[in-house]
């Protein structure tokens, strides 16, 4: 049944979707059962406008058999799920995305609709996620600034909890050993009534990360991370109109930094994260009231020598009030949203460094007729620091056919200046202004039986790009130098076939992408002309075989094209077999091999990953 | 994969605006033969990757990459911050590697290498068969920065001696060598002198912040030119330091506040060095200052002086590959200029 949630492209009807949800939780939305759309998805999903304002939008959403059968790793989930590219700084290590030919600051995180990229740097670092912690995992592309704030350009990644209103107490616990003394544990436990529903989640992954470099006679030194992950989440009806929900996250990381082939390191980088959303919610007819209040809390403490006992450290504590009024007249929705946001941060780096943050947005969307929908959303921010623009986006889909269907969004986005790139003691630039870009995209999706196709072209102009490059007294300080241009071409290519007791599905994917600096004409660093993806997964009975490729082309690493790393293709081979299977209970075994190729190949330059390896999982659910 | 078919197909459904592919020819020459010419170091890409050293023959016409892992088919090393001559023989300092390549200067065919003892190496200097290697020590520690003292036989660090924080430039007159210590990443404004018959240092000499460079005039003097405090450090003025190495007396030139001059080279008995975009001209025996910029419009990441040439290397954006451009110093007139590598730094002559 859950396969029939794998993808969830928003073009798909919104009707499509609720009945989904209604698939998942069964009985468990009585409670409001008679009351709107809107309502019934805002109790499930906290962050319910991804789904309900994306006419036009491309939203891959990522499946929980997928999610389950990946590494313990998120880079490796998207690397190998999506057209985003990933670099990491060694398996493990610091790894940033590169969405649509932006960088890593041009990819907001999006944790239960609220955007989580650290106002030090701009961004998430992805090696702090672990993919298990969240129910649904979803990508959205292109830009999103007006509905995700600061950074989503190139896409937005959103991480989201859900809450069952069922009769319910499931247990699933996931346990993984593999290479190099990798090691996971996993559980996740929700319980739910008519009136309240609870959930918790606990992940520990630790490895000593010591991998042989192939061809070499170097292995990956200090390269050992240990990370672990608490989640609550609780609802609870106190009437049918009235529901209080709660979300919280708490990471704590402790990774030394590992070397390269030419540099040996003892750094070692320690670091927290907690992030806390308490929400409540107002039902009345067809309209809905929210009350949103949010605490973020980071720091990170850098060891130049792990040996050592002295560090320098980063701290930023953000809070977030916003008040959320939905309304429906018939097929028309109209959302406004008002935010406050005060952030401070501090650092042994950091100048006083304090922002205030008004946002005021407005979200409409219509859907005209069965085949016409469309949205258009205005965003402004007031923020302390500097002038914000006044952001815009317009999307809509035309379903001419029942195997075709068009989709097109135009928006104009932002990235705000980062607190190191205002506040670094001795570089911060106090003069900098928002990066901004506009973008506007067109998309064709086909579907002809159990397949369907999705092809993509994007064009991004992004201008006032912040670079730290050296004043005329040779200080490297952050200017808004850089303007560059995103191009390219996406196609997401689904089948699915069912004969008797087998299953088969194949995923693919494949993107074109140039980004070009616009005073060079150069292709910017670390990003791959092409990048393909596919996955083939087949299962009968009670065994489930899959296999998993990637195809990177070659980057440039020095911003004339002088020097490149050269392409690569990794493949990992796994399968399960569910070896107890009661009422109350089941018991799958999983064996994957990663890399099966043994692959020589950098993820960036002088920092091989990888070879062959292998993991154990045992999954039980109870 | 074929650009040339995704970029024909995608213009063919009216997306793509433009398609290049256009690769930079370079062209490469016979290795191994390296006995008149010059060698640039190039740093390197900072967080990952390996400094370079490139080769331009005598008459400027033949450059050739990364002649190192040509000829020994391995990296030099992270950051190569210089390299030294003694005899036949040319030590390359790889900072962050913590490692010295010894090559022939001649065939750069590598000969051994150091790689104990070292931390944080910047500058290497060889006096009567021992080498010499300042060393930062861990950036963490500002109390353990010191100078290898490494044996040229066995080619292993013998002994350290402790400096003042930031220990780099080496200069050596007889039995006498000078270390600056510029302060590593914070700022420092001394001068040691140390005994290369003991090993032990007999005095530290006070010169402005941030020291660069050193040079000898004809006379003897040691001079020193230092840069000054930037912003973050509390702002200060560079100096020149006119030093009598007999007797260590100190004599400073002081510059503005906002004047933070580097490079201090001689040719012909006449220092030449570079501020806020421009060389200056001195006599060491000018009771002051120049106010006049020499030659205006030059912005160069390093500057070197030989033979009545004033070699100039641009690190660009410091990720891709930097120039090196070469300047009559008597007409002012430009040579040439050369593509590097990445940061291109030191010029060193082989003669």
């Amino acid at each position: 049944m859950l396969a029939f949630g794998i993808r969830v492209f928003v073009n798909m009807a919104q009707k499509t979707f609720f009945l989904l949800f209604l698939m998942l939780f069964g009985s468990g939305l009585t409670i409001a059962q008679n009351d709107s759309i809107i309502q019934l998805e805002e109790v499930v999903l906290s962050d319910a406008r991804l789904y309900r304002f994306a006419a036009g939008i491309k939203i891959k959403t990522l499946s929980d058999s997928l999610v389950e059968r990946t590494n313990p790793t998120f880079t490796d989930m998207l690397r190998f799920n999506s057209s985003i590219y990933l670099k990491e700084n060694g398996y493990g290590m610091v790894s940033s995305p590169s969405f649509r030919g932006t960088n890593a600051q041009h990819t907001a995180v999006v944790w239960n609709g609220i955007n989580i990229n650290s106002p030090l740097t701009g961004q998430t670092d992805f090696g702090t996620l672990i993919p298990q912690n969240y129910d649904r995992i979803a990508i959205r592309s292109g830009g999103g600034s007006v509905q995700y704030g600061s950074g989503a350009i190139g896409g937005s990644i959103h991480l989201n909890n859900l809450l069952a209103f069922e009769k319910h107490y499931d247990n699933v616990l996931q346990m993984g050993y593999g290479s190099y003394n990798t090691q996971n544990l996993n559980f996740k436990s929700s319980y739910g009534s008519k009136s309240l529903a609870l959930g918790f989640g606990m992940n520990y992954v630790t490895s000593d990360n010591d991998y042989e470099y192939l061809g070499r006679e170097q292995k990956n030194e200090n390269g050992e991370y240990h990370h672990l992950n608490f989640n609550i989440d609780a609802g609870y009806f106190f009437s049918k109109q009235l529901l209080l929900k709660l979300h919280h996250n708490t990471f704590f990381g402790d990774r030394n930094l590992s070397g390269t082939l030419t540099a040996p390191s003892d750094d070692k980088y320690k670091d927290i994260n907690t992030r806390s959303l308490l929400e409540m919610v107002r039902f009345g007819n067809e309209k809905l009231m929210k009350f949103k209040l949010a605490h973020l809390f980071e720091r990170y403490e850098y060891y130049a020598n792990k040996n050592r006992p002295d560090y320098s450290l980063g701290s930023v504590n953000t809070i977030i009030a916003g008040y959320d009024h939905k309304q429906a007249w018939g097929d028309f929705t109209l959302n406004g949203l008002l935010d406050y946001k005060r952030i401070e941060g501090k650092g042994s780096s950091l100048e006083d460094a304090k922002r205030n943050q008004w946002s005021g947005t407005l979200l409409a969307t219509h859907h005209a007729t069965e085949q016409f929908r469309y949205g258009f959303s205005i965003r402004k921010d007031w923020v302390n620091d500097f002038e914000s623009p006044l952001l815009l986006a317009l999307n809509g889909s035309y379903k001419l056919s029942d195997f075709y269907l068009l989709k097109t969004s135009a928006s104009k986005n932002f990235r705000l200046p980062t607190f190191n790139d205002l506040y670094w003691l001795g570089a911060g630039n106090l003069n900098l202004v928002p990066e901004t870009s506009y973008q506007v995209e067109l998309g064709q999706l086909f579907k002809v039986g159990n397949a369907s196709l999705e092809l993509t072209a994007f064009y991004i102009d992004l201008e006032n790009m912040i670079q730290w490059r050296p004043n005329a007294s040779g200080l490297w300080v952050p200017q808004n130098i850089q303007e560059a241009r995103q191009y390219g071409l996406e196609a997401v290519l689904n089948y699915k076939k069912a004969w008797g007791a087998h299953h088969l599905e194949l995923d693919g994917g494949w993107a074109y992408t140039r980004s070009v600096d616009k005073a060079t004409e150069k292709q910017l660093l670390y990003v791959p002309l092409h990048k393909i993806n596919g996955s083939l997964n087949y299962s009968f009975r009670r065994y489930e075989l899959y296999t998993q490729a990637l195809l990177n082309h070659s980057v440039y690493i020095t911003t004339d094209e002088s020097n490149e790393l050269p392409g690569y293709t990794v493949v990992n081979l796994g399968g399960h077999h569910n070896v107890l299977k009661l009422e109350k209970l089941s018991l799958k075994m999983g064996l994957r091999i990663n890399n099966i190729f043994n692959e020589e190949y950098q993820s960036v330059a002088y920092r091989p990953m990888p070879n062959r390896n292998f993991l154990i999982q045992i999954i039980a659910k109870f | 994969m074929n650009t040339r078919n995704v970029c024909i197909w995608a213009l063919a459904i009216g997306i793509l605006t433009s398609c290049d592919n256009d690769d930079d020819e370079v062209i490469d020459l016979p290795e191994g033969d390296y006995e008149k010419g010059i060698y640039v170091t190039n740093e390197g890409p900072f967080n990952n990757g390996s400094g370079t050293v490139s080769f331009i023959s005598e008459d400027f016409t033949n450059v050739e990459h990364a002649i190192f892992s040509k000829v020994n088919n391995e990296d030099l090393g992270n950051i190569v911050q210089s390299m030294s001559f003694d005899n036949d023989l040319a030590y390359i300092v790889a900072n962050v590697s913590n490692k010295i390549n010894i090559v022939d200067r001649d065939t750069f065919e590598k000969q051994a290498e150091i790689t104990e003892g070292l931390n944080n190496p910047r500058y290497f200097v060889a006096i009567d068969g021992t080498g010499y290697v300042s060393n930062w020590g861990d950036t963490a520690d500002e109390s353990d920065d010191f100078i290898a003292v490494v044996d040229l036989t066995s080619n292993t660090v013998i002994s350290s001696i402790s400096v003042p924080l930031g220990p780099e430039r080496l200069l050596v007159n007889g039995n006498t060598l000078y270390v600056t210590n510029s302060g590593a990443f914070s700022t420092n404004n001394q001068i040691s002198v140390i005994d290369a018959s003991t090993n032990s240092v007999t005095t530290t000499i006070t010169v402005g912040d941030m020291p660069n460079s050193m040079q000898f005039d004809n006379a003897g003097n040691l001079w020193v030119l230092a840069s000054g405090n930037p912003g973050y450090l509390g702002e200060t003025g560079g100096a020149l330091s006119k030093i009598n190495t007999a007797t260590n007396e100190v004599v400073n030139f002081d510059f503005e506040t906002t004047q933070h001059p580097g490079s201090l080279g001689i040719d012909e008995g006449i220092f030449y060095y570079q501020m806020g975009g421009a060389v200056y001209k001195m006599d060491p025996s000018d009771d002051t200052l120049p106010t006049e910029e020499y030659i205006s419009g030059l912005s160069f990441y390093n500057m070197t002086l030989n033979e009545g040439k004033l070699y100039g290397t641009d690190a660009k954006d410091y990720a891709s590959n930097g120039t090196l451009s070469i300047y009559d110093i008597t007409t002012k007139d430009s040579m040439t200029t050369l593509t590097m590598g990445i940061i291109p730094g030191g010029v060193y002559f082989n003669e």
